[in-house]
């Protein structure tokens, strides 16, 4: 227990930092796959890298304020197939996220698809895949 | 009367000279192996239900009407973490093995990478690295064929000339392997030994350090590649399993290439 709250506490604080939390998944085992849930914000970093992209992501909470969450996405080569690109989002886009949490609670998601604020859709997987 | 002779002579030689050549050229293809280069992206990548993957991705409905809002997706990717079980098209392990199966599945279940290799950026080794999740980059020549994986940039050489896995090869395992191939017709025979054992076969599904694997590479139709896929493992497999892979060859850009992998980037400790 003692060594969750430790592990929370050291996510947060990354968080805080803007980083990538410090437990980084590059696995969907960490995920509640079966689960999608839609999240609306600001983006605050996109970050395209390997072997997972990062989009951390300011969340409206419904009170008025806002709750960062970390949200993992594919691969920059499985994304650029897909439609995405570095310059596709950047600080201060409005989004709506589709995501699937993450098992341990954490604001940590896995990205199932991203609908900019003109509407565009970038799926997580190219066209017939 | 000697010159006509000899001019229909000479013709007779060209003539028959010609057939041979066409006889020759006509015969060639047939003895030439296909050329397997270039960049292909897998069809069958996810396999059946429960196979598992890594690696997010898309699920729910297919998309509707432009114009349309689209449905909420109804997941992100397939279970990887054995909770539904073994699928029946899963190699089929010997108890020692399923064991270590259900130990590594319990632990997915909680969330854990640990039994993860492709979240650690290690290679996916053979057969795994098959999948060609991300795609694949085939280089050819006469005496050597090199698969390249997109995922985690793995590589593997298959070797055409003849050699064979010396004593120093096979007490040297590695995560590709050291495959030897030969030609039957139109079909790439390769065999490949000298494998580690903390790959997996293909999920999380583990194996001994005494696994090959036989694959059978072949057209089957202008820019289809299928690679039947054969693994045998006395002391992790009841029977040797077998899958069969296979992929599109891409032919305009961007989808003719591949991009740079650099898992460690995302590695804590590389950052």
């Amino acid at each position: 227990m003692k060594t969750r709250v430790l592990v929370s506490l050291a996510a947060l604080a990354a968080l805080q930092l803007g980083e990538v939390p410090a437990v980084s998944h590059h696995s969907n085992v960490a995920f509640a796959v079966e689960t999608v849930l839609t999240a609306t914000g600001t983006v605050k970093e996109w970050q395209w890298s390997n072997p997972h992209t990062w989009l951390i992501v300011a969340v409206d909470d419904g009170k008025g304020g806002t709750v960062q969450w970390a949200m993992e996405g594919r691969a920059p080569g499985v994304l650029l197939r897909a439609g995405w690109s570095r310059s596709v989002l950047k600080a201060g886009d409005k989004v709506t996220v589709h995501y699937s949490p993450s098992k341990v609670g954490s604001k940590v998601g896995m990205i199932a698809r991203v609908t900019l604020s003109d509407g565009k859709v970038l799926p997580n997987a190219p066209p017939g895949d | 009367m000697r010159t006509t002779i000899s001019i229909v002579a000479a013709a007779i030689v060209a003539t028959a000279s010609g057939l041979l050549s066409i006889a020759i050229s006509a015969q060639s293809p047939a003895t030439q192996p296909p050329d397997f280069s270039g960049v292909y992206r897998p069809i069958n990548a996810v396999g059946p239900p429960g196979a598992g993957r890594d690696g997010p991705r898309a699920g729910g409905p297919p998309a509707p009407a432009p114009g349309q809002p689209l449905p909420p997706p109804t997941r992100t990717a397939p279970l990887s973490d054995g909770s539904q079980g073994r699928s029946p098209t899963a190699p089929q392990l010997t108890p020692e093995y399923l064991a270590r199966w259900q130990a590594m599945s319990k632990s997915r279940v909680a969330g854990s990478s640990e039994s993860d290799n492709t979240a650690k950026c290690l290679p996916p080794g053979m057969p795994a690295m098959m999948n060609m999740a991300y795609g694949m980059e085939v280089m050819q020549t006469k005496d050597k064929i090199t698969f390249f994986s997109e995922l985690n940039d793995a590589l593997r050489r298959v070797y055409l000339d003849g050699r064979k896995p010396t004593p120093a090869i096979l007490d040297d395992p590695t995560y590709a392997g050291y495959s030897t191939g030969r030609w039957e017709g139109d079909t790439l025979v390769v065999e490949t030994v000298a494998l580690r054992d903390n790959t997996y076969i293909e999920g999380f599904t583990p194996h001994s350090d005494q696994m090959t694997v036989k694959e059978r590479i072949r057209f089957t139709s202008p820019g289809i590649l299928e690679d039947r896929i054969t693994v045998t493992d006395p002391k992790a497999l009841v029977k040797p399993w077998e899958t069969v892979k296979t992929y599109r060859k891409m032919t305009t850009p961007p989808e003719d290439q591949l991009r740079e992998f650099a898992c460690a980037e995302g590695i804590e400790h590389a950052r």
